[in-house]
């Protein structure tokens, strides 16, 4: 079937093409449309050709991101593909098994922000101060923190919390976050 | 003007008037407030029963306390008419509030005493002040006034919960702890929010950080101010 090489395969467009539907996929980049792909990528090739390739590329790239393959996995999963009827070619899967080793952590990072819908700490910035006076107190001479903490969800405007901790209560909130480390490292060490 | 022959004062102390013979400027400032003047007038003639109950209402008002019942009674019970009444306790508050402002480690006894006799304030009265001034109501009228003060919203409690996404629709196998926090504030709001492991490690970091640059603050007292 002439879908099965649309053109002579060289690495450069199949690699352009992963890349662009990593950015829409992934990267949210709404502006990468089919038609943009094929007339950079693949001008040559008939509309209903390069659709064919787009989907089955996507389908691979989806299936390899969803189970964010290792480097054995994946080399299990592409020789299987290359095997399949209407599957890869073993020069296809080579580019992939490339763009996979460059892009794997971004697209995970990515696909775990699909998931997370709550406000999230985007940054945060802090100032100390030393509180000198005020109306009714002539010598207050104490270090105050300034702490701007920056929430918000993905798309969507943050919102600024902008609070005071005196010695104490920066001191009960790292007593906080202590214990937070425990637990995560408990975690991430059992497993 | 009354400033006529002073030419020679020194720039800091406001020529003319207020200016005591003592040759320094009194703590309630080169001319005393209007109703602190007003009330060393009337507290001439005062019993010091009478004065010692006022005296009390102010003090728990400067306490933060609500003092509209005490002042009634005493308006109920006193020979004063209710003018004579607002500018005693109008005047002992401004008195009292300006006398502790200024920190117990540099705010002589005896200033304040001559200050006081300077106003005309009789004898038996100056010892009260004295007494609420440089006594044990320093500090609980101190910790009044900084809760008071103008600030910035602050934590009142922390929860957290540390979560790990097992699957997800766009991950099979997710397996990436994040942190929920809840921050109740002061100001009775209360803000919940995620914290991936990454932006964790940044807020404990800065937090440390923090913590640091504040003993270090504390522990360079150059920065204070002084007399």
């Amino acid at each position: 079937m002439a879908a099965e090489q649309p053109q002579p395969e060289g690495s450069k467009p199949l690699s352009g093409l992963l890349s662009g539907i990593a950015q829409a996929t992934y990267y949210g980049h709404a502006g990468i449309t089919e038609e943009l792909l094929r007339g950079q990528l693949y001008p040559e090739a008939a509309p209903h050709e390069f659709r064919a390739l787009l989907a089955k590329m996507s389908g691979v790239l989806k299936s390899v991101a969803s189970a964010d393959m290792d480097l054995n996995q994946l080399e299990a999963f592409l020789t299987a593909q290359t095997k399949k009827q209407g599957g890869i070619t073993a020069d296809q899967a080579a580019v992939i098994a490339k763009f996979w080793k460059n892009h794997r952590t971004k697209i995970r990072e990515s696909l775990i922000n699909q998931s997370r819908w709550d406000n999230t700490l985007k940054n945060m910035n802090w100032r100390v101060d030393l509180k000198s006076q005020s109306r009714h107190v002539d010598q207050i001479n104490t270090p105050v923190a300034i702490v701007e903490m920056e929430l918000g969800k993905n798309g969507q405007e943050s919102e600024f919390l902008c609070l005071e901790f005196d010695e104490a209560k920066v001191n009960q909130m790292l007593k906080k976050l202590s214990e937070i480390e425990e637990s995560i490292t408990a975690l991430t060490q059992t497993t | 003007m009354a400033a006529a022959g002073k030419a020679g004062s020194p720039p800091y102390s406001h020529p003319g008037h207020g200016e005591s013979s003592l040759g320094r400027v009194s703590f309630l400032g080169a001319r005393p407030p209007a109703e602190v003047e007003a009330m060393a007038g009337g507290l001439r003639g005062l019993s010091q029963e009478t004065f010692r109950r006022l005296l009390t209402v102010v003090v728990s008002a400067l306490e933060g306390k609500d003092c509209k019942e005490s002042v009634r009674a005493i308006a109920e019970s006193v020979d004063l008419s209710e003018e004579q009444l607002t500018s005693l306790i109008s005047g002992m508050y401004t008195l009292l509030r300006e006398a502790l402002r200024l920190p117990v480690s540099t705010f002589k006894q005896e200033v304040f005493k001559e200050d006081l006799q300077e106003l005309r304030i009789p004898e038996e009265f100056i010892m009260d002040f004295a007494s609420v001034v440089f006594g044990n109501r320093h500090p609980v009228v101190e910790a009044t006034t900084m809760k008071q003060g103008n600030k910035l919203p602050s934590v009142n409690d922390i929860k957290w919960r540390v979560d790990v996404a097992i699957s997800t629709s766009s991950l099979a196998r997710a397996l990436q702890p994040s942190i929920l926090m809840l921050l109740k504030l002061s100001d009775g709001t209360a803000h919940r929010f995620e914290v991936p492991v990454v932006k964790f490690q940044e807020l404990r970091y800065n937090v440390a950080l923090i913590l640091k640059e504040m003993n270090d603050l504390e522990k360079r007292s150059i920065l204070k101010i002084q007399d």
